[in-house]
């Protein structure tokens, strides 16, 4: 196999043991024009660690591990790999250093396999169909030393996400990574796949490798981190070993300041007639199973109720179902007693129902039309912005400009295109639009995907502050604790039904968790 | 967008859409990229006649008078430029929601059947009553043509290119059908003049140039408004960019279809009203020069922007007037303006979907 070697790092990094790989990087400065993304920062990490690297949305984590692999160059600062002070000046130069990075967005091809994209870029493709079995023995190998459990002949398209990162992670280690900088690794994963990512990265931990994961979600820094340091509006913050940090430490080290605790007390408001009405709602799929069967549920209005499940067992699909993109195949959907099932998403929307998605890009902004735009795309069609036919751009403008702010979308110009808008902000902005329509009924799912604790706790003030208004809310998201924080009924979905239906009080997080995988005891079709 | 690293700089790769629109850029690097895009095609160009044995220099001097040197040929450009922005309407509009309306030739036509028809039909009408009363139907056939095309792919998911290509070839069999009619002239193969004084008022004395060309600057300046200050614009352009996202708020993606659809046919029919009012004064067997066809390549010069569509025609108006008079001045045949054209729109395309960058700031 040794002539087939032709990229960096070769396979034999992937046998001998990890050398200590020591980073330290030494009063890093990087701007974009007017912007100092990274301020004179310091930023050590030591050989068999787990190091959080926790921030705000903007607050330059990406941007310092980026210098560190090699994608950009800082303005000034020192880089020192093994005592050694370096210059990365691409992605290969540092991962001939041994540092490697998962990025948000996968680099994976979905039609290769496993095995074809682990070694893709190190042989020629020629050798790689000549010698299938033995290539894939041998990344079935470097996947197993690792407890990672990949069958290297799967298509990398038919795998879940969670398997996906497995996959990016090993592309790495095969080419002999040793220190591994995964970037936000659990916004796409649900709570049992980011416990099995945790493993792997505590197995890689104790070969010797040192990880690194950029983060905005303190639960997952108190769960797995050695050490963390905390970046605050491009500049260090705080650097803490393990034992010296709390939540609420690193909370304060993050903003700069304390948050005033989230409003007790659940709904007081709640209606006595349910506002949103779902009764036996099945869905078809695309599969042969159906992907909501049989379901019925009410809201309240001044009621939060959390939909909670393991990606995949049909929440997508009520939420479509809910937003009139998505039709039922039988059942009913009433919100203030009008049937609404198999109607268009306009009459959706005339009845009062607001829909954020878990797919903003797809679903939510048209990435191409600027904020102003996006903000005014439910208000123009039903006439807001026009007298006679004729649109006010001016008062479209006027509009967003007033949301922007009271919404702290950053920057707060108008007239940009909505792509141009970092995730957190581009979730500002959806968030914007549906919140401030007063509607009767949000359907929320996954409103804080991407956001940062202060942009978080932000949104969730909004959904109480709907929900005391009287509105119906169905917040649907991965994170256990902070559905069960907010809503005052919780169902849980496994495979398209309600597994478990209770009021939040009465319901611990693992008894919640254990219905998500369809353990629960409690097998009702409806919720009260 | 697919981006390679070299270096430090970046090379994207766009996609379709961005070849369409720009991907966003600013109006400054769309024109820059124009600006070369048509020196790359002056080269090719040139290097093709060099050869072929012929004086490139020549050629082209000869192109520019052709084209806009002398009164009668500024005239001529401005002639074929008035059809080419209604033309090159008709694409844009339906590009902008993405949909794609090679149909433009048909629609033409469509129009100036209705044209005719009216016409012959209501001939006791007085002249002008029966210019507005052919115009206006001139506008509603080709409306329903596109309609047609519209219709199937709104309601049974037909696939609009070959629809409306297919209606093509039906509306240009329609047209000889028409001529062949009792309309037939008895002496040439085209129908009867049109009764005396149904024509478009000249509007630039001692030339053709009549007012035709007013009314497609109209035209654009309607399509500018429609799409930037109507609520059914922001429609089709919300529904172009991201047709999932503008769904679930509410945005019928069978309505714009429709929409689209009968607009882009109106001002391709109101192209054809113009060339058998103005120009032809009868149905003729080859109504468009192409017209349709050439509309697209418009559009897409402009960008879409219905504004941009004018000077657009008029470029691509002048290599044809231009080409008209190569064979007389260097010998070469008329065709080399179209391999002018083709190599700039081809070269404009590809400039405007690889760029190399720098690293975007996150």
């Amino acid at each position: 196999m040794d002539d087939a070697i032709t990229g960096p790092g070769s396979s034999d990094g992937a046998t001998r043991p990890p050398l200590g790989a020591a980073v330290s990087m030494r009063g890093i400065v990087k701007s974009f024009g007017p912007t100092v993304a990274n301020d004179h920062v310091d930023f050590d990490l030591e050989a068999g660690e787990i190091h959080a690297l926790l921030g705000e949305n903007g607050a330059g984590k990406t941007t310092l591990m980026s210098i560190l692999f090699g994608l950009l160059q800082p303005d000034e600062g020192e880089i020192i790999l093994q005592g050694e002070s370096v210059t990365l000046s691409s992605p290969r130069a540092a991962l001939e250093r041994r540092v490697g990075m998962v990025h948000q967005h996968f680099m994976l091809i979905p039609d290769f396999t496993v095995a074809e994209n682990v070694v893709f870029g190190t042989r020629s493709i020629r050798k790689v169909a000549f010698n299938r079995p033995e290539v894939e023995r041998e990344v079935a190998e470097v996947s197993d030393r690792y407890g990672m459990r990949l069958d290297p002949s799967a298509t990398v398209g038919d795998l879940s996400i969670d398997v996906q990162q497995r996959v990016e992670i090993l592309k790495l280690l095969y080419r002999g990574a040793e220190t591994l900088i995964l970037d936000e690794p659990t916004a796409v994963l649900g709570p049992a796949e980011t416990s099995h990512l945790f493993e792997t990265l505590r197995e890689l931990r104790g070969r010797g490798h040192s990880v690194v994961i950029i983060t905005h979600k303190l639960g997952e820094v108190m769960q797995i981190a050695d050490r963390v340091t905390v970046l605050r509006a491009g500049k260090l913050a705080t650097v803490a070993e393990r034992g010296s940090f709390d939540e609420h430490k690193l909370a304060v080290a993050m903003i700069g300041h304390d948050l005033p605790p989230l409003p007790e007390g659940h709904g007081t408001t709640r209606s006595d007639d349910p506002v949103l009405k779902v009764h036996d709602l099945s869905i078809p799929s695309d599969r042969e199973r159906r992907s909501v069967d049989d379901v019925s549920f009410e809201i309240h209005g001044g009621e939060i109720l959390g939909l909670v499940g393991v990606e995949g067992n049909g929440q997508v699909e009520l939420v479509q179902a809910l937003a009139g993109v998505r039709h039922p195949s039988s059942g009913s959907i009433k919100v203030d007693g009008r049937e609404l099932a198999g109607k268009r998403p306009a009459h959706f929307y005339d009845a009062g129902v607001a829909v954020v998605t878990e797919d903003r890009v797809r679903w939510d902004m048209i990435g191409d039309l600027t904020v102003a735009d996006n903000l005014a795309l439910s208000g123009v069609r039903v006439g807001r912005y026009s007298r006679m036919g004729i649109l006010s751009r001016r008062r479209i403008q006027r509009d967003a400009q007033r949301l922007l702010e009271e919404y702290d979308v950053r920057p707060p110009n108008p007239k940009l295109r909505a792509s141009s808008l970092s995730g957190g902000n581009q979730q500002k902005l959806v968030m914007a639009r549906e919140l401030s329509r007063n509607p009767r009924v949000l359907i929320a799912s996954q409103p804080t995907r991407g956001l940062d604790v202060g942009a978080a706790d932000f949104v969730f003030r909004q959904l109480t502050k709907l929900r005391d208004n009287g509105c119906a809310v169905l917040l649907n998201a991965t994170d256990l604790e902070e559905v069960m924080g907010l809503a005052d009924r919780v169902i849980v979905f496994y495979r398209g039904r309600i597994a478990l239906a209770s009021p939040t009080s009465e319901l611990s997080v693992s008894q919640v968790a254990a219905a998500m995988t369809g353990a629960g005891a409690n097998t009702g079709q409806t919720a009260a | 967008m697919k981006r390679l690293k070299a270096g430090n700089a970046e090379v994207s790769v766009g996609s379709v859409t961005d070849a369409l629109t720009g991907g966003g850029d600013s109006w400054i690097r769309g024109f820059l990229s124009g600006v070369l895009a048509l020196i790359i095609a002056v080269v090719v160009t040139g290097l093709v006649m060099l050869a072929l044995g012929a004086d490139p220099i020549e050629a082209y001097d000869g192109m520019i008078n052709g084209a806009v040197g002398t009164r009668p040929a500024f005239a001529q450009t401005l002639l074929v430029t008035a059809p080419l922005i209604l033309t090159g309407l008709a694409a844009a509009i339906p590009f902008s929601a993405r949909i794609f309306n090679v149909g433009g030739e048909g629609q033409l036509v469509a129009g100036a059947v209705g044209a005719t028809a009216m016409a012959f039909w209501f001939s006791s009408l007085t002249a002008p009553a029966l210019v507005v009363l052919a115009i206006a139907a001139g506008i509603v056939a080709g409306a329903i043509w596109g309609l047609i095309a519209g219709a199937l792919r709104a309601f049974f998911q037909a696939n609009e290119v070959i629809v409306t290509l297919m209606l093509n070839f039906i509306a240009l069999l329609l047209a000889d059908y028409a001529i062949n009619s009792s309309w037939a002239d008895p002496v040439s193969p085209q129908t009867r003049p049109l009764p005396a004084g149904v024509d478009l008022p000249i509007v630039w004395s001692d030339t053709l140039v009549n007012l035709g060309i007013v009314l497609a600057v109209i035209a654009a300046i309607v399509g500018f408004f429609l799409m930037r200050r109507t609520p059914l614009g922001f429609g089709i352009t919300a529904t172009g960019y991201n047709p999932a996202a503008a769904r679930i708020k509410g945005y019928e993606i069978g309505v714009v279809t429709l929409a689209v659809f009968a607009i882009g046919g109106a001002f391709a029919g109101l192209a054809g009203a113009i060339e058998v009012l103005g120009k032809h004064h009868a149905l003729v067997p080859s109504m468009s020069a192409s017209y349709g066809y050439t509309g697209i390549a418009v559009a897409l010069v402009a960008r879409l922007n219905p504004l941009w569509i004018i000077p657009s025609a008029f470029f691509f108006a002048a290599i044809n007037a231009g080409s008209n008079t190569l064979q007389a001045t260097a010998g070469v045949s008329t065709a080399s303006s179209l391999v002018v054209q083709a190599v700039f729109v081809l070269s404009l395309l590809a400039l405007r979907v690889i760029r190399i960058s720098y690293p975007e700031v996150r």
